[in-house]
């Protein structure tokens, strides 16, 4: 055994004498004998040096490196127990030190090595000079050169020749292609490996199965969660639902809330929206038994139903459209197609399992390689791994494109997989097995294999269209973004964007002429060289203009220019994907054990293995996830969606912890019920409108508000600014394509002068609208399943003295106006139907009029001092109605339903 | 049905006090979590109250300010070691070992070695402790910048502003807890990311306060409306939502919401109050360098930041436009235009604290995201440095700091710290400190999970700099 040969090498008196002691007083109970907390065992050096889940505990000569050295200086170790004194660390510390034994370096050590510095141009994609660097046999076999590497010869070896020199990586290229230079400590491995006759390591990833995986404990696998859903079966009674049985199991229930109040209640809930003073009326004076069935069967046909129910899934994933990731915050200009791909899977009741297919794997479902040209449901199937695209993402900066950066993109992903579609934390297995629920580092990485075949950390493609200076030509083989080049709709395109292309172009021509001059005038006036535009319009008043102008017209022309039609998607990159390791302590640099694509081992009793069928254009590890995850037995998928299904439309869910399942998650308050609800929706074939009917009619659902009846919530960020515009009459109902503008005012705030739903505005990350933001729409990190909650002064702010209510409230009195005159109580009346969706009572009538004339005394007497061109009375009426108008846009009841 | 989830779920900056308080325990039992701002005990008794971050955006040179490296010179021009060469970002336009063009000398009773940059600095040697040997792990501004405001290179976690705000609360309700002075000349790379709360509620996050023009958003309305009508209006509003709530009985929420409309008018009059610099005399506006181009916009900054933390703000960060320390080229303009725009407020804002009894209480922070190379970058007339992360100088004053102290050293040129290494982690497990907190105490659960500005990284709090 080599270990055993290599102590004689080491100081082990010093070991032995000083360092065992302690390390058997105070270490052993955990790390000795049987117990291998974390893989380590800290008896025998060789134990040590092996190290456990988080690699070696010790670097030799390098106690600050030195793992078991950090987490007793640290106090972390002992864990729970009296921290190391002084004298017993000093001995720790030197004995490291003078420690010299190197451990020796195998293929997982260069592999760490060459996939980040060298794959990228000797791999998968490139094998440049013929070399391919991947395995073992290529790297003996070299390129065109010649042998690159003489096993036991490390002089011999043309790779290590010139890595040692510096010629490898080329430092001309390092920058586009986001690697560095080898360390010396890099340089030294590769030349030990070399030295030590290349030794290479049994790679063959470890077999699993249910019955006998060592990680997951039976007991593992009986946690309520982990386990299939099983449907209660009831006494029907009559009048009463299941959902309403189940739901009294637990509490009582109380009175159905007035027909008005669930009006209202129901309006937002399905459309984001106020119900019109017409749509109540309507209802109000229906007299079928069933207009509240009826009602609710028409808004689920609402083409604004697919709006509302996006938003909620939008943030589940982290939908932006932009990077994120660096300051510059990149747009995503073809993210909306997937936003509309959302929107219109909902309007058209998607079932859920074919909509989370679509959406983990639509470029599976058809060889879109080989297709001439995509229908327009194929573009929808490209256009829904959109799913995939959403974390954020650095790597289109050089800066900001390494192996670490590439691996938070995919664990991004995971956690929106995670939380969104699994309720399951998996982020904590990235780094160490998962402490509360039995997630092995294993399970995360065989989930990160699922991914490598389309993002492959070491043959990494740009998130950003066009590219910004990281490869050379912008096609399918070098942005993360397909082309349909042979649609009709993209020639369209191309065609009618040519002219203002053209037009662009020649303003741009102007701009750099004028740079020219004024650059020739500095260098002669200010003896300044390599002035950049900005330092140049700092300097040159006339010059800041001029730009300044020019600018503004090459801005307005590419308003006009029509987005391509390109897809922001998630594909395969090829054959031969990367193989995947398992990275100790989430660190790029140190490898564990190779593991295949796979899912967390503790899910798979209850369901069908994880199997992968090839295809012929892709590596079908994706679409054997989603066949996986949509398997009738899941124990999770249909709970986790029937959770915010019922979160939706009851502010919690059943499970109160909606992205975390698990034992650290909240235990379910009406487990039959979320159980029931979840067997009957995959029994419905997954129908997403039924779910949401059976909840609607429920009356659980129609019970009054209060503290044990429905309850009160605000309405949110969206509604809030979309309601104004539609009790404005201004709401601009226009669906789908590119994100309207928004705009930053000199203050700081983020304001649209776009009159869409909020949804179709661009949201990015770094300039979020400030209303939405105040009132609560998330910040995506990656993703957001529940949003927060806030009551804050800012919030009164905005609504007071911010334009957009202010505005809004004078629109809003023009229309009443327009539509019933100057007399106050129906002016009133109808401000109330718009805000509150009812009539106003008899006092508040009287209260409210009696303000609204006061109102317009004080306003007639200020415009009499202004003196405006209109009449003073009409204007005085109309600016005090909007004034109250305004007041009804504050109070509680217009931002709370019950 | 109050019952929500304790994480994320009810926040508010408005009815603090006992009412509400008690009113919640009443409501949701003492499980349920109240984010709000109302003054929070520290795990041990704290050194510093509050705390003023001077942040140098885009990574001062620590060879030309803080850490004189003689050997530099008899290195000159020679070409940079493997280690050193494989940081390099710009890798095509690196030069040979650079000595600093600038005279260091000792300062102070303490003796602290300073750049001629830095002579108002140099005033106040023996109230700093200069940290020689901080080291970060990214050589990209942005990354660099998340890990020093949210402790990992990847952006969307809560800044440990957020962090200070959600275990300390504020002592004064009538101002944000966390203020943000940003520079009127234009935002800081990573913007509004530098004061984020993530995904601790947003009432944790930096409110942006501006110098000039009404300081915070929607303060004022912009459109005229008279007083008589705003009046009105707000008595009609009072009614109407007293009426709702009177039909919600119980509700914390709604009440939580009509104190907010109160304090909103109140933060009308106390923030304009303390922004108003113009009380302040005209011996202190000098001392702050108000009465010169080059310092005034910093100056007024620094000083309304010691009025905020005097009126009880927990948390100042004054930001700078762009990254002015970001030296790639031309050096020596460079350096001598952040170091004049900056050193002399910086300087003055300890000895204000200090005469009044503050600078105790108050810790302050002065650096950057990372420092730069000791070779040169695009050799020539117009050179610079490129960005160094594996060792680089900050200074901290106050709040329990022992003044007049060198921490810690780099390596014989000043590329990689060597000797009392201090970890960006370190760094916060040390401002936690000093404030009272224990950095593996702060947690916030989120997902089941634990969460700590300090994440799962070892970190240490640098005792030796505590007095």
């Amino acid at each position: 055994m080599m270990w055993c040969a290599l102590f004689s090498l080491m100081s082990a008196g010093v070991f032995e004498d000083q360092v065992l002691p302690i390390l058997r007083a105070r270490c052993f109970s955990c790390h000795g004998g049987t117990e291998h907390s974390g893989g380590l065992s800290l008896e025998t050096l060789e134990g040590i040096l092996r190290g456990g889940k988080s690699g070696s505990a010790i670097l030799p000569g390098r106690p600050a490196d030195s793992l078991l050295l950090t987490m007793v200086v640290s106090g972390k170790m002992p864990s729970g127990k009296p921290k190391l004194s002084e004298a017993e660390i000093t001995a720790i510390r030197t004995w490291i030190e003078a420690e010299d034994y190197q451990p020796p370096v195998t293929d997982r050590h260069v592999t760490a090595i060459f996939s980040a510095k060298c794959w990228v141009c000797h791999g998968r994609h490139r094998k440049m000079g013929g070399l391919d660097l991947r395995t073992r046999e290529t790297i003996f076999r070299g390129g065109k050169s010649g042998t690159s590497v003489v096993p036991g010869k490390p002089e011999e070896s043309l790779l290590l020749r010139r890595i040692e020199r510096q010629e490898m990586p080329p430092p001309k290229m390092q920058e586009q292609y986001a690697v560095r230079g080898l360390t010396d400590d890099e340089v030294e491995k590769v030349r030990r490996w070399i030295l030590g006759g290349a030794p290479a390591e049994d790679e063959t990833p470890a077999a699993l199965s249910v019955t006998n995986d060592p990680a997951i404990r039976p007991k593992d696998r009986e946690f309520w969660a982990f386990r299939t859903p099983e449907q209660p079966t009831l006494e029907p009674v009559e009048g009463r639902s299941p959902l309403d049985l189940l739901m009294e199991e637990k509490k009582a229930l109380v009175p159905a809330a007035p027909d008005l109040t669930l009006l209202r209640r129901v309006y937002f809930d399905l459309t984001g929206l106020p119900p019109s003073p017409e749509d109540v009326e309507a209802f109000d004076s229906d007299k079928d038994p069933g207009r509240y069935e009826n009602l609710v069967d028409r808004l689920l046909n609402s083409p604004h139903l697919g709006e509302r129910m996006a938003q909620g899934w939008l943030d589940a994933v982290g939908y932006s459209d932009s990077e994120g990731g660096t300051s510059s915050d990149q747009v995503r200009p073809h993210a909306w197609r997937y936003r509309d791909y959302v929107i219109r899977s909902f309007n058209a009741n998607k079932p859920f399992d074919r909509f989370l297919t679509e959406q983990i794997a639509g470029d599976e479902l058809f060889d879109y390689r080989a297709a001439a040209s995509w229908t327009p449901e194929q573009m929808e199937l490209l256009a829904a791994t959109g799913f995939w695209r959403t974390a954020p993402d650095s790597t289109y900066s050089t800066e900001q494109n390494f192996v670490q950066e590439r691996m938070d993109v995919i664990a991004g992903q995971l956690e929106v997989l995670g939380t969104a579609v699994m309720g399951m934390s998996l982020g904590c297995a990235r780094c160490h097995d998962h402490k509360y629920d039995p997630i092995p580092t294993r399970d995360y990485y065989r989930l990160v294999a699922i991914l490598t075949p389309a993002f492959d950390p070491f043959s990494w493609l740009p998130p950003v269209f066009p590219c910004l200076g990281v490869g050379a030509n912008c096609d399918e083989k070098t942005t993360r973004y397909l082309r349909p080049e042979n649609n009709p709709e993209w020639r369209e395109t191309l065609a009618f964007n040519a002219p203002i292309e053209q037009r662009v172009s020649e303003l741009k021509q102007q701009l750099e002429d004028k740079a020219k001059s004024y650059r020739e005038k500095a260098r002669i006036e200010k003896k300044l060289t390599e002035v950049n535009l900005c330092e140049l319009e700092a300097i040159f008043e006339p010059f800041k203009k001029e730009k300044a102008a020019l600018e503004e017209q090459i801005a307005k022309e590419k308003t006009r220019l029509k987005p391509l039609p390109l897809v922001r998607a998630l594909f395969d990159l090829g054959p031969d994907p990367p193989p995947t390791h398992i990275l100790m302590r989430g660190e790029t640099s140190s490898l564990g054990a190779l593991v295949s694509p796979g899912v967390p081992s503790l899910l798979s009793a209850s369901t069908r293995e994880y199997r992968v069928q090839p295809l012929p254009h892709s590596s079908g590890r994706r679409l054997a996830l989603a066949r996986w995850l949509v398997h009738p037995e899941h124990p999770l998928t249909a709970r986790v969606i029937v959770n915010r299904i019922w979160q939706h439309h009851f502010g919690t869910g059943l499970v109160a912890s909606p992205g975390n399942f698990g034992s650290m998650g909240v235990a379910p308050s009406n487990q039959r019920l979320l159980d029931w609800l979840a067997v009957e929706f995959v029994k419905s074939g997954w129908d997403m409108k039924a779910m949401h009917r059976l909840i609607l009619i429920s009356k659980t659902y129609r019970q009054q508000g209060g503290q044990d009846g429905f309850p009160l919530r605000r309405i949110e960020a969206e509604s809030v600014r979309d309601s104004i515009l539609s009790m404005a009459g201004r709401l601009n109902t226009t669906q789908f394509g590119p994100p309207d503008a928004f705009k930053a005012l000199p203050d700081g705030e983020v304001v649209t002068d776009s009159t869409r739903r909020s949804i179709y505005v661009s949201h990015r990350r770094t300039q979020p609208l400030s209303l939405l933001e105040t009132f609560d729409q998330p910040f995506l990190s990656p993703n957001c399943v529940e949003r927060g909650h806030s009551v804050v002064s800012s919030q009164a702010l905005h609504l007071m003295n911010g334009d957009l209510a202010q505005e809004n409230s004078r629109f809003m009195a023009g229309r009443i106006i327009d539509r019933v005159g100057d007399d106050e109580s129906s002016q009133v009346e109808r401000a109330y139907l718009l805000a509150f969706a009812r009539k106003p009572t008899g006092e508040e009538m009287k209260s409210a009029t009696t303000a609204l004339k006061r109102m317009q005394a004080e306003w007639l007497k200020t415009l009499q001092n202004d003196k405006p061109a209109e009449p003073l009375g009409k204007r005085g009426h109309w600016l005090a109605l909007a004034t109250l108008c305004h007041t009804l846009i504050n109070s509680a009841e217009f931002l709370y339903i019950d | 049905m109050l019952t929500r989830r304790s994480f994320f779920s009810r926040v508010s900056d408005g009815l603090m006090g006992a009412a509400l308080a008690g009113l919640l325990a009443e409501d949701l039992g003492a499980s349920e979590a109240m984010y709000d701002l109302t003054p929070k005990r520290p795990h041990h008794a704290p050194r510093a109250k509050a705390v003023i971050q001077l942040f140098m955006n885009g990574g001062p040179s620590q060879v030309d300010l803080f850490d004189h490296k003689p050997a530099l010179e008899k290195y000159a021009g020679q070409p940079p070691s493997r280690d050193l060469a494989a940081e390099v970002r710009a890798v095509t336009d690196t030069g040979g070992l650079m000595p600093s063009p600038y005279k260091f000398s000792r300062h102070g009773r303490s003796g602290i070695e300073l750049s001629e940059l830095l002579p108002h600095l140099a005033g106040v040697a023996d109230d700093i402790c200069v940290i020689r040997s901080m080291y970060t792990t990214h050589l990209a501004h942005e990354a660099a910048l998340y890990i020093m405001h949210g402790g990992r290179i990847v952006p969307t976690r809560p800044t440990l502003g957020s962090w200070i705000s959600y275990g300390l609360g504020s002592v004064n309700q009538n101002l944000p807890a966390y203020v943000v002075l940003d520079d009127p000349r234009g935002p800081p790379t990573n913007f509004i990311q530098n004061w984020q709360s993530g995904w601790l509620p947003s009432v944790y996050q930096g409110t942006r306060v501006r110098s000039e023009g009404s300081p915070i958003l929607n303060l004022r309305s912009k459109q005229e409306c008279p007083g008589s009508v705003v009046e009105l209006s707000r008595g009609l509003l009072k009614r109407m939502d007293t009426r709702h709530q009177e039909q919600h009985p119980g509700s914390a929420e709604l009440q939580a919401r009509i104190a907010n409309y109160e304090l909103a008018a109140r933060m009308q009059m106390e923030a304009t109050d303390a922004l108003d610099i113009s009380g302040e005399s005209a011996a202190m506006m000098a001392a702050y360098g108000l009465n010169d181009e080059n310092t005034a916009s910093y100056g007024r900054r620094c000083l309304m930041a010691r009025r905020l933390v005097e009126r009880g703000v927990r948390l100042v960060q004054i930001y700078i436009e762009g990254q002015i320390w970001d030296n790639h080229n031309n050096l020596r303009p460079g350096l001598e235009y952040a170091c004049g725009k900056t050193d002399k407020p910086a300087a003055a804002l300890i000895r204000d604290l200090k005469n009044r009894g503050l600078l105790d209480s108050t810790l302050v922070v002065w650096g950057g995201e990372f420092g730069r190379l000791p070779i040169a970058q695009a050799p020539g007339a117009n050179v610079g440095r490129d960005h160094g992360p594996s060792g680089f100088s900050i200074w901290m004053a106050g709040g329990g700091i022992r003044g007049g102290t060198v921490h810690g050293a780099t390596d014989e040129i000043g590329y990689r710290a060597v000797e009392n290494k201090v970890s960006v982690h370190d760094f916060h497990a040390t401002v936690l400190h000093l404030l009272g907190m224990n950095h593996r105490n702060l947690v916030f659960q989120r997902d089941g999970r634990n969460e700590r500005i300090t994440d799962e990284f070892p970190a240490q709090v640098v005792t030796e700099i505590v007095a």
